[in-house]
């Protein structure tokens, strides 16, 4: 059973009143993450931002803070007939035991209509789950997450911060992927893979159990894969198809172009060759019918590597801050002390800020 | 049922906050309504987390899509930072040549503290002269002013600079500004400022670029407190040159340090005032001359009611120009009462600003992530001499920036782009920029980039305007602003001027790299940038039929209702307006404590 901490309705209502509470329902915010075009939650901004995942701290603070996240679940019951009970239920419980929502006040202590309740949840994790309302179990009405469990229902879903489990795509893509990405960042050099090598290999033990411990080297340019992975299911789901499309066309060409050669033993150089052809926006063997602009997705792949590579680790890329300690030991001022000591206003234990806590 | 408070105020930034301070201090009953939400710092927290983070998805989110009907941007992307309003629920239409585009510029920030959440925090007072350009340019002789619109549209300050100095005074004192006194082209009667940190040693190109141009410079005043701020009780880390970071510009601060008007004014009273958050105000409704409801939205949606003795509108101008013609909407009193002299939402301004950029060459190198906003300024291009010798009508500052392009992701994301519609436009279009060309792109930048910027008067035109788009509605149902605006060919004489003593600057503290300079009026987006300064669109006066509020920032035709955010600006100043918004603020606060 999950620990469930003071909701603060203050937070909650912060949420609520930007991306919730509106009086026109026209799916102006459909961009295409939603199949249906009528899907109601088009009409919310940034939905995806539900349920609320954020940074876990005890209130003395404790050096064990850093594995949770603090998740909020909310529910958006009506002004007018609110459910008298909704709780959750999910893979992070058991699944007969609903944690019960609290209705959310305003600062007169009105209720807003509004239900939620925090979780205190482990990193690193994807779980499914869904509200228990009167009794009736629903699917999140909020959050576009979703995804089809082993006996075809479909769940609401969320992941923590740190999440290295794939929810976008299948084993070969995520092999194409790791391959495009390399190409495109700048870890490709001698230099950048002995640092990156020493990077990984001379972590000691401490750092280790507190970077990686879900996020080890995935095997992956400083893990641009899995935050692509984890972006295109949430924030930037509307991409999830030119994905889902081009690297089915890719691997479609590139099989082509070199028959019989497993996909995992593709050259560099086809890579090379099938990336300036997409620059180029002309990719013999590329069905146009499927997809028309190959350099469109090349320029969205570009934007989420480097996105990617340099955000926080939290985001899932940027493993263990392997993309900013690559920048960190590169430059180098004229007197020899780097030019981003980027640890200096991080909180710990990435970081070491003894004033920000994350 | 009304509820009853001495003051409602609209907004709780520059325009809003200085104002409740006041009131609330001499023991008035004062609401606050702010659109946003109340994000607060670390240490206002019970588990010590902020809502603000240091990271740079927080400046410039993730993409979205504009899918506003009928404008030239439909399915266009956008980077909103996470206090920017959303496009789809609330965007902002300019015209551009007859084409009507969606825009993220001319946003502050929906948040309580509004736009000083998220500024850089420059923080410099407009000369003497900025308050008076009409009597200043009578019988001078001007550049590019074919028609003579500069002579006619100037217009004096109905306020003089030796009345508001005391006022920004008080603005420096209770906000938390550093920086330093010598050098600057203005009358200073005390010093207020904090101590300065550390410049970033790139800075120093700047430092030997002013001096050789004998450009007399000072410390960039900046709302950052670098030393216990005893007027909000905020205190410094042990080492207060810690408080550098490029987590700056668009960034919230955590830590609280930053002078936001919440965490410098507005915190520290809490518990006197009633503050709402998440509360949209839809319209006023008055009796006759006095505005005497305040209907508004809470977070849930829900339809609420306000009554004060006055109402404050400060919810930056675009959008109380907006809120003041909505009310017109729905009331031909009201639509005759704050449209009688017919210039509500005319002569709207931002500034002339632009500048240059360059690379230090190798093998210097310099970590950018420790920084503020800004470093060096100098008055020496508002001086009368320098004014005369070009034929300007009016001065600008010009100062450098030490926090642009210091985070990965900001360096390429700006990367050929420095506005907010434009963003991530130059790299994601770069495709051949990969691998070994990635590797040379950030050997050539990182850590390398300054600039040098100038923020200077645009001429006040009454074709620059903020109206109600005929058919594009936000998500309440309510028509969204409607924004024209134009560069005078004086303004654009003007900004060839400035970008030319900025690249100047730069080249003289040899900084010549990659070396590039000009105005806003050359960007593809020319004539929707505004740097987020927005003012205009409801000046005051002295003559009713020349202007839309009293001296006391009061609507002529309305006994209790005032405009206090940048629309009561004739003229837009020659330095970043927020600290004349507070200042000013603070003034009509003080004449307010006697009015209720």
């Amino acid at each position: 059973m999950a620990d469930v901490l003071p909701l603060d309705d203050e937070y909650v209502l912060n949420f609520c009143g930007k991306y919730l509470a509106r009086d026109e329902f026209d799916t102006r915010h459909n961009y295409g993450q939603y199949p249906n075009p009528n899907d109601p939650r088009g009409a919310i901004a940034e939905a995806w931002r539900f349920p609320i995942v954020d940074t876990f701290r005890s209130e003395s603070g404790s050096d064990d803070d850093h594995r949770y996240n603090g998740v909020t679940f909310v529910y958006p019951g009506l002004r007018e007939a609110p459910p008298k009970s909704v709780g959750v239920v999910g893979t992070f419980g058991a699944l007969y035991d609903a944690v019960p929502l609290q209705p959310v006040k305003d600062a007169d202590g009105q209720a807003t209509g509004y239900l939620a309740v925090t979780l205190k949840l482990l990193k690193g994790e994807a779980h499914t789950y869904r509200f228990v309302a009167d009794g009736v179990a629903v699917n999140d009405p909020v959050n576009p997450q979703e995804t089809r469990l082993d006996n075809g229902q479909i769940w609401s879903r969320f992941f923590t911060h740190l999440c290295t489990q794939p929810v976008s795509f299948e084993q070969w893509e995520l092999e194409i992927l790791n391959r495009l990405t390399d190409h495109i960042l700048p870890f490709r050099t001698r230099d950048a893979q002995n640092f990156l090598s020493r990077f990984y290999d001379s972590a000691d033990k401490d750092n280790k159990r507190t970077q990686y411990a879900h996020a080890y080297r995935l095997d992956q340019p400083v893990g641009v894969v899995n935050f692509i992975d984890k972006l295109v299911a949430r924030e930037e789901a509307h991409h999830l198809v030119d994905y889902k499309l081009c690297l089915r066309l890719i691997d479609d060409v590139l099989s082509s172009r070199r028959p019989g050669v497993a996909r995992t033993a593709w050259d560099k150089e086809a890579y090379i060759e099938l990336y300036d052809q997409m620059g180029q926006d002309s990719v013999p063997g590329w069905n146009t019918g499927v997809y028309g602009s190959p350099r469109y997705f090349l320029q969205i792949l570009r934007r989420h590597t480097y996105t990617g590579a340099f955000s926080h680790p939290k985001y899932g890329g940027n493993v263990g801050a392997a993309g900013w300690a690559y920048l960190e030991e590169t430059y180098r001022g004229v007197a020899g002390a780097s030019a981003f000591d980027w640890r200096r206003a991080l909180e710990p234990p990435l970081g070491r800020c003894g004033d920000y806590f994350g | 049922m009304a509820e009853d408070f001495d003051a409602v105020i609209i907004g709780s930034g520059a325009g809003g906050a200085p104002i409740a301070w006041t009131l609330a201090r001499a023991g008035k009953r004062v609401l606050i309504l702010e659109k946003g939400p109340l994000l607060r710092p670390q240490r206002q927290r019970r588990n010590q987390l902020s809502d603000f983070k240091r990271d740079e998805i927080f400046a410039t989110g993730t993409e979205k899509r504009i899918k506003v009907a009928g404008m030239a941007n439909f399915n266009g992307s956008y980077y909103s930072s996470h206090v920017e309003p959303d496009l789809n629920d609330e965007p902002h239409v300019y015209n551009k040549n007859g084409t009507d585009f969606a825009t993220i510029e001319g946003y502050t920030a929906q948040v309580v503290g509004g736009g000083t959440q998220l500024y850089g925090g420059v923080s410099l007072r407009f000369t003497p002269r900025d308050l008076a350009l009409r009597s200043f340019n009578e019988g001078r002789t001007l550049q590019a002013d074919g028609n003579g619109d500069v002579k006619r549209e100037a217009r004096d300050w109905p306020v003089s600079y030796d009345e508001l100095e005391p006022w920004y005074c008080a603005a420096e004192t209770l906000i938390g500004v550093n920086g330093t006194v010598a050098n600057q082209g203005k009358r200073f009667s005390k010093d207020c400022y904090m101590k300065p940190l550390q410049p970033n040693p790139i800075s120093k190109h700047v430092e030997q670029g002013m001096d050789a141009l004998g450009f007399a410079r000072y410390r960039t005043p900046l709302a950052v407190i670098t030393e216990d701020h005893e007027p909000s009780g905020r205190k410094v880390p042990a080492d207060p040159e810690t408080a550098k970071t490029a987590y700056v510009n668009r960034y919230g601060d955590p830590l609280g340090l930053k002078s936001s008007t919440w965490v410098s004014l507005l915190a520290p009273i809490e518990t006197k005032l009633t503050l709402r958050p998440n509360s949209v105000v839809t319209h006023l409704e008055a009796e006759g001359a006095a505005v005497r409801r305040v209907h508004y939205r809470d977070a849930a949606g829900n339809k609420k009611v306000a009554a004060g003795k006055i109402v404050v509108v400060a919810c930056s101008a675009i959008e109380s120009i907006r809120l003041l013609k909505l009310s017109a909407l729905l009331d031909p009193n009201f639509d005759a009462r704050i449209h009688a002299s017919g210039l509500l939402g005319k002569y709207f301004l931002t500034h002339a600003f632009g500048g240059a950029s360059a690379q230090v060459s190798a093998p210097e190198r310099y970590d950018k992530s420790q920084t503020l906003d800004s470093d060096w300024a100098t008055d020496a291009c508002a001086s009368d001499a320098f004014l005369d010798e070009r034929g300007l009508w009016a001065g600008g500052a010009i100062y450098n920036n030490t926090s642009d392009r210091a985070l990965p992701i900001s360096l390429a994301r700006t990367h050929g782009s420095q506005d907010l519609d434009t963003i991530w436009n130059a790299f994601v279009n770069d495709t051949s920029m990969t691998g070994q060309k990635l590797v040379d792109f950030l050997d050539g930048n990182f850590g390398r980039g300054l600039s040098v910027s100038f923020m200077a008067n645009q001429v006040p035109l009454p074709t620059n305007r903020i109206e109600l788009h005929p058919s594009v509605k936000d998500k309440w149902g309510r028509p969204v602003a409607y924004i024209e605006k134009r560069w005078h060919e004086h303004d654009v004489y003007l900004m060839n001027v400035f970008a030319d003593r900025c690249a100047e600057i730069l080249r003289r503290g040899r900084v010549t790299d990659g070396l590039g300079s000009g105005g806003v009026y050359m960007a593809e987006n020319a004539l929707a940038r505004c740097a987020n300064h927005i003012l205009g669109g409801a000046r005051f006066g002295t003559d009713p039929k020349d202007s839309v509020l009293d001296r006391d920032n009061r609507a002529w035709e309305f006994e209790n209702l005032y405009v206090t955010d940048g629309a009561f600006m004739p003229t837009s100043g020659g330095a970043n307006p927020t600290l004349t918004i507070q200042a000013n603020a603070f003034r009509v606060g003080d004449t307010l404590k006697g009015r209720v």
